[in-house]
């Protein structure tokens, strides 16, 4: 696009064409809304929450009072533990953001595995009325909201489920299995939840991708895994890395999924977050806590881009 | 050869069992909706009955949470899609050098969790509350404003992409052209590109709505005494479960279903009026729009029909028998659970017969409360508490969750 | 209808320079033609008149009046653009009436206009389509009809014929120059296809890379080029390299491999200068009979039939090439010329050019 007024040289270059194009009431409305939304719904609240999360736990009638002082207080108690624990670290709620980052990882993993020979299936080889069958029946599940789609698997994984009848009734186990437990539950319901997630990404780089491009490595002798490895993989990389970050934030900030089908021993993340500011009546440490899961989740996510040589702006495709 | 037809029958297997996956939690939700069991499950299938979806419509918290659902997402689509127009517009109009900055703070939203969001708009607007010294009553404690806040945050990051996937198709001439012909710049946004960015207005507002719909890790921290559908299903579904949820999900799946089929109408006939389509075709199949529409309600009302008649029929003999069964059934269960509580194991809870994993969360929400060293703010547990009791499984009466239990005897008439 | 005056005009994108120092009038009424190769600043120079560029230097000046800080929509000009930009949601009487409507004419009236519109541009009855249901040439006019609804001063065409194919483009020539004597507006016309800027124009103004060298009407421009660009880039021409001996009144005499060759010379030539001598093909005779001045053998290396012509390739002394070009019927028995013959041009079709960067460059 070599359209608009050009930039004329000078200061206030951009203002000046900006206004040009849009004209006054137009370029001020788009300059309103878009200042609101960075603004106080994107940048600012964030900043507030960092703010918050260093300051005590006080009632509203003692904030901003003399008590209201800038502490690490809530950090500390994530790293080392209430009162008393000196020296020694908060192994239960690091232990839970571990293994909540393990676990989102992992789901992230396995839903690239699945997805990705369907969205290639269906970016390559799938025709007409069999790809559209495809489609309508990868988005008919998520019409549901993820509660409902968690639901389901309860009914599934339930000790009277049909998973167990099924189990039961070929004799593979002797009692009912608790999927719950063991996580199972959790875990393919967090796949689940995110499969298309994963698959768009992963349809919309593949379909871009010339079919001679694969005819022409075949030609040349390669074999299907080396053509995937060598060329599709690669081309694919845009879709593959944003599906991931997609389903790897996602999961590691679920939670209706891991409420509805957490075992009774493991929680998410999120849920010790959501404890903090429902009953725990604590603000600021969830807030610190939330802050703690965006970062350390960002940090992941940045350092597998740079690890995989994946550029911020292939992105959100 | 025979490698190539090896892969061949893996790959079918595989596309199979993926779509299983995919689709049978959700036919077995189906399933449980219709079975009478007051328990949702498939088997053992005990009557035909279609009372789980009056349950549904006697709900009254559900149906508040519907409105408050259907309110906060017509105002999430309001702030939405203007702002996401306005931030693609913005994009294009900004230096080179300025975009990626830009960008990624704009699409940040959909990455940062649900749950961040949620806190930082709470947090966000309570400060700002407190510094305008409001009450409690003002806007910025009120559940619906702040979840329709929250909500926009990331919202309007998806409409922006669908507006920006529209402008980029978009040829940027057409407007210089307008403004060379004298129209304004207003004007030319009126004539030109609004009508271009139709279809992405519509779309984005569909989805605008969808994603607000069905929210729940933002809503449920923004929306403080409110309720949400989705934030009462959620609770319901935490403190017990019932089939009525599944006949709320066959419920909305008939809707959505019935939805696609008119957008997809609507899309066919825009694009009839659209450049690409030739103008034969475009009658047709707007023409056979109409007919398909017709067909799919009227395959709606009979199925409703003829579900709704079996189960008025039949469903009244077959629940007392099966109620007969169950009562001898419980008595056995009661003593048996009679019999382990003498043994004197309280522990043995999680144990009892009682289906643990269904049952209710207590267990596993009591866990991190023993497990925290004492601290005064160590979060308490709600949810625990309001579950009465625990060692009433679900399954032996059907009055065992309360809204459940209200209605099915009303619907028992 | 107004003149158009560009006064040193220039136009930057940070270190590219895309107009330099422009200063042309263009007369009213006129049909004036901006022609050079692709890239040296067309549409540029055509963006800062209509205002969608502004001038790093100079003025721009319509009808007498300086357009600086003016923008487009207050101009009294009218683009058509090189890939037409019709609007394809309206339907074509409403794209040609698009000017109206947004000065508030009710929509009689507009209707109105635009099929008087659709007259002028013979296409009556077509008001009520789509765009994409018209053919090539026939969007070409709805775009110059939309363009003339709003009654501008100056209509600005940016190589509306490009996309089309070679004989609708020829015919579209014809059309064009038909609708700019019918509206009596002045057109200011974009192209780097110099056959078309010939055809066309009363003035034709040839660029090179950012800067007009020569400003002319097309017979000045084909006979009497001022540069070495302008002789190789306006027409077909063959090139003879070589040093200025001597100059007299009328002519000047240049040494060069094909022997010394008489030519009509450019003002600023003077003797020792290094020259550039250029002929036509068809200024090229065969047999030439005495009186012409300039003689030379040449072997005869191929020729091609294009129909009303023989174009034929021949091989001078000192490895010079010269193309030459016989009209059919007056070629020889069977068309053809073989082995060595004799070619010679008079002084008077030859011009000597101080030595300067060709077209092919
Ligand atoms: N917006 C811009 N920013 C930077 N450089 C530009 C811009 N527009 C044009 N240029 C440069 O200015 C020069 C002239 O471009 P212009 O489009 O005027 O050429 P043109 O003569 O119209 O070519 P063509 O015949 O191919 O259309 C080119 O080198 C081009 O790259
Ligand atoms: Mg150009």
């Amino acid at each position: 696009m070599n359209s608009g007024p050009a930039t004329p040289p000078g200061t206030f270059a951009w203002p000046r064409a900006f206004f040009a194009r849009y004209g006054a009431g137009l370029g001020a409305s788009v300059l309103v809304l878009v200042g609101f939304w960075i603004l106080a719904l994107v940048l600012v609240p964030q900043l507030a929450m960092a703010d918050f999360s260093f300051r005590p736990n006080l009632p509203p009638t003692e904030q901003g009072g003399p008590r209201d002082v800038y502490t690490l207080e809530h950090y500390e108690y994530l790293v080392r533990g209430g009162a008393g624990g000196e020296g020694e670290y908060n192994t239960v709620d690091l232990a839970v953001l571990g293994r909540t980052l393990l676990a989102a990882l992992f789901v992230a993993a396995v839903d690239l595995a699945i997805c990705y020979p369907i969205a290639f299936l269906l970016a390559q080889s799938a025709h007409g009325g069999f790809a559209r069958l495809m489609m309508v029946l990868l988005v008919v599940p998520f019409w549901l909201n993820e509660i409902l789609r968690a639901f389901a698997f309860r009914i599934l994984f339930g000790t009277s489920g049909l998973v167990n009848d099924v189990l039961l009734g070929v004799g593979a186990v002797e009692e009912p299995m608790d999927f719950f437990r063991d996580n199972v539950a959790l875990y393919s319901g967090l796949t689940y939840a995110f499969v298309l997630l994963m698959v768009f990404p992963l349809y919309n780089a593949l379909e871009h991708l010339d079919k001679s491009q694969i005819e022409a490595a075949r030609d040349m002798g390669a074999s299907w895994l080396r053509v995937h490895w060598r060329v599709v993989i690669p081309f694919a990389k845009p879709g593959i890395s944003s599906g991931c970050a997609m389903v790897f934030m996602l999961s590691a900030g679920a939670l209706a999924t891991p409420q509805i089908l957490g075992g009774p021993s493991s929680l998410w993340f999120t849920q010790i977050i959501y404890q903090w500011f429902n009953t725990g009546n604590n603000w600021p440490r969830g807030s610190a806590y939330a802050i703690a899961l965006l970062i350390s989740a960002l940090v992941l996510v940045l350092v597998a881009m740079r690890v995989f040589k994946v550029r911020l702006r292939d992105l959100g495709k | 050869m025979t490698s190539t037809r090896f892969a061949g029958i893996f790959l079918t297997a595989f596309v199979v069992l993926f779509f299983c996956y995919l689709l049978g939690p959700l036919v077995v939700m189906a399933v449980t909706a219709f079975n009478s069991s007051a328990f949702p499950r498939v088997a053992p299938f005990e009557c035909f009955s279609v009372e789980w979806f009056g349950v549904l419509a006697n709900d009254v918290r559900l149906v508040d949470g519907l409105a408050n659902s259907v309110y906060i997402g017509i105002g999430v689509v309001l702030l939405s899609v203007p702002i996401g127009m306005a931030g693609a517009l913005f994009l294009t109009r900004i230096p080179d050098r300025a975009k990626p900055w830009y960008y990624t703070v704009a699409v940040s939203p959909i990455l940062i969790p649900g749950v961040v969001l949620g806190i930082s708009t709470l947090v966000f607007w309570d400060r700002l509350g407190r510094m305008f010294g409001a009450g409690d009553e003002s806007v910025f404690y009120d559940g619906m404003f702040l979840t329709i806040v929250g909500q926009t945050t990331f919202v309007a990051a998806y409409c922006l992409l669908v507006f920006m996937a529209r402008l980029q198709r978009f040829d940027a001439t057409q407007e210089e052209a307008a403004l060379d012909l004298g129209a304004t710049p207003g004007q030319s946004f009126r004539k030109v590109l609004l009508p271009f960015l139709k279809p992405a207005i519509a779309s984005s507002g569909v989805l605008a709505f969808l994603a607000s719909f069905e929210n729940y890790n933002t809503t449920v921290f923004t929306s403080l005494t409110q309720e949400t559908l989705v934030t009462v299903v959620a609770s319901k579904v935490r403190h017990g479960i019932n089939p009525s949820i599944s006949a709320l999900a066959v419920a909305i799946v008939a809707l959505t279903l019935a939805g696609a089929v008119v957008y997809e109408i609507l899309r066919r006939r825009e694009a009839g009026t659209g450049a690409k389509a030739a103008a034969g075709r475009n009658v047709v199949s707007s023409k056979l729009g109409n007919p398909a529409l017709a067909l799919f309600l009227l395959v709606c009302v009979a199925g409703i029909g003829t579900v709704y008649f079996a189960g008025t029929v039949g469903v009244e003999e077959c629940k007392a028998t099966v109620q007969a069964e169950k009562r001898r059934r419980a008595q056995e269960r009661i003593d048996a659970l009679e019999k382990t509580l003498q043994d004197g194991a309280a522990s043995a809870a999680p144990e009892a017969p009682a289906n643990p994993g269904e049952t209710i969360f207590a267990p596993r929400n009591l866990q991190p409360a023993t497990r925290r060293p004492t601290d005064e703010a160590a979060p308490t547990q709600g949810e625990g508490r309001q579950t009465n009791n625990p060692f009433s499984p679900d399954d032996l009466a059907p009055n065992g969750d309360s809204p459940g239990g209200q209605t099915s005897g009303q619907t028992g008439d | 209808m107004a003149a158009v005056d560009l006064d040193g005009v220039s136009v930057r994108f940070g270190p590219i320079h895309a107009v330099r120092d422009v200063s042309v009038h263009v007369a009213d009424g006129a049909f004036f033609t901006f022609l050079g190769p692709s890239g040296c600043g067309k549409t540029t120079l055509l963006r800062a008149v209509s205002g969608f560029v502004e001038p790093s230097a100079g003025a721009i000046r319509i009808g007498g009046q300086d357009m600086t800080g003016i923008g487009p929509h207050k101009r009294p000009t009218a683009l058509v653009f090189q890939n037409l930009a019709l609007f394809p949601l309206m339907p074509v009487w409403q794209n040609i009436a698009f000017a109206l409507e947004v000065r508030g004419v009710g929509r009689a009236a507009r209707r109105k206009r635009a099929d008087e519109l659709l007259e002028l541009i013979a296409m009556p009855g077509h008001g009520d389509r789509m765009c994409h249901e018209l053919s090539g040439g026939q969007r070409q006019r709805v775009a110059v009809a939309r363009a003339l609804a709003a009654k501008p001063a100056v209509l600005l065409l940016d190589e509306p014929l490009s996309a089309l194919d070679r004989n609708l483009r020829e015919h579209m020539r014809g059309e064009l120059r038909a609708i700019q004597r019918r509206v009596g507006v002045t057109f200011i016309y974009i192209t780097h296809d110099q056959g078309e800027a010939l055809a066309m124009s009363d003035q034709v103004a040839v660029m090179r890379q950012g800067a007009v060298l020569q400003v002319a009407d097309a017979r000045t421009l084909y006979d009497r080029p001022h540069s070495a660009f302008v002789a190789s880039f306006v027409g077909e021409n063959n090139v003879f390299p070589g040093t200025v001996t001597a100059l007299d009144s009328n002519y000047a005499t240049v040494a060069t491999k094909a022997g010394l060759l008489r030519a009509k010379p450019d003002e600023k030539l003077r003797v020792g200068d290094a020259a550039l001598v250029f002929v036509r093909p068809e200024a090229i005779r065969f047999a030439p009979s005495e009186d012409v001045e300039n003689r030379m053998a040449a072997t005869v290396a191929a020729s091609a039939f294009e129909g009303n012509l023989w174009r034929v390739f021949l091989e001078l002394a000192g490895d010079l090439r010269v193309t030459a070009t016989r009209v059919h019927a007056e070629a020889g028995s069977d068309g053809e010329d073989a082995g060595r013959v004799v070619i010679g041009f008079s002084a008077r079709r030859a011009v000597a050019l101080p030595e300067g960067p060709l077209a092919a460059e």
